[in-house]
């Protein structure tokens, strides 16, 4: 399959990374490596870019985060998805629902 | 809770400005190793598992800085307390102004009770027009956002979608009311 870059809607990457942490406390790295495997590797978040979506979500208070060691026993920042970070988790999911539903409704259209 | 957590982090933010940059490359240095492994397990010598790992990062100071430059940023919108702060500022200078004109301008108090007043109101004009000033820039920022929203959001920046050769798209999200993201702005 040929592979081609193509822009996506604002918010999205904010929206994919909630929902990787609604799956459980990862750290950033395990954020990107997650949202890539849940999309069967048809997202793949720029790594560098991925940081600064986690921080703004941080200050927004949809996610919290804590310094712990990882699996290889390196001291890591995990962060976690708060109550208001599930439900704005929510509103998104509906937003994206009926966003892609009127797109195929006019995808449609004749 | 949550709430009171950002807060917190805003003050430390501010208050220990080194230990929010360790803290942002420890994490941004956690990452770049955690790459390197992945490519040395698949294959590739350290040495160029750790360049491709720091060349598939971006541009590491770039980001270090913008996550420092979010976590100095108020945890919430500041427009109210802005505002508030200049109607204060208003409300204390005109007040100020009446005391120091309401006096008879023959003796020394007098004459300088009216400098202070003419200095308080100087200083109001200058409070005004910044305040216009800045609402204008800030309207025309939001033009900027209407005319090229994908290159002037943030938000998306750095997510590839290996989907679809389509263009970056520029659709209007309609709420449940209908409105348009611009209506939900200026008419809430």
């Amino acid at each position: 399959m040929s592979k081609s870059k193509a822009g996506l809607l604002q918010g999205t990457l904010d929206m994919l990374i909630l929902k990787a942490l609604s799956l459980g406390a990862l750290h950033g790295y395990g954020v990107g490596q997650r949202i890539a495997q849940i999309s069967g590797d048809a997202l793949k978040v720029e790594e560098g870019s991925l940081y600064p979506g986690l921080y703004r979500l941080e200050q927004r208070g949809w996610i919290e985060s804590e310094w712990d060691v990882s699996d290889n026993n390196q001291r890591a920042k995990f962060y976690k998805l708060t109550r208001a970070g599930r439900k704005q988790l929510i509103i998104e999911e509906q937003n994206w629902e009926r966003l892609a539903g009127a797109t195929k409704k006019a995808l449609r259209a004749v | 809770m949550t709430w009171i957590k950002a807060k917190l982090s805003f003050i430390n933010a501010r208050r220990h400005p080194d230990e929010l940059t360790r803290e942002v490359e420890t994490e941004l240095r956690f990452h770049i190793e955690m790459r390197t492994r992945a490519n040395v397990e698949q294959g590739m010598r350290p040495d160029d598992a750790r360049r491709a790992a720091v060349q598939s990062f971006g541009d590491f100071e770039q980001v270090k800085t913008d996550c420092c430059e979010i976590r100095r940023s108020l945890p919430f919108d500041s427009t109210p307390l802005r505002m508030g702060l200049h109607i204060t500022t208003a409300v204390v200078a005109g007040l100020a102004a009446l005391w120091a004109v309401n006096v008879p301008h023959h003796n020394f108090a007098g004459v300088m009770r009216q400098l202070i007043a003419i200095g308080v109101l100087t200083y109001l004009l200058i409070v005004v027009q910044r305040a216009r000033s800045k609402r204008a820039a800030g309207s025309e920022h939001v033009n900027s956002v209407l005319a090229t929203p994908s290159e002037t959001f943030p938000a998306n920046r750095g997510l590839t979608s290996y989907m679809s050769d389509a263009p970056s798209p520029k659709i209007t999200a309609y709420d449940e009311e209908g409105r348009t993201p611009v209506e939900r702005v200026f008419k809430s």
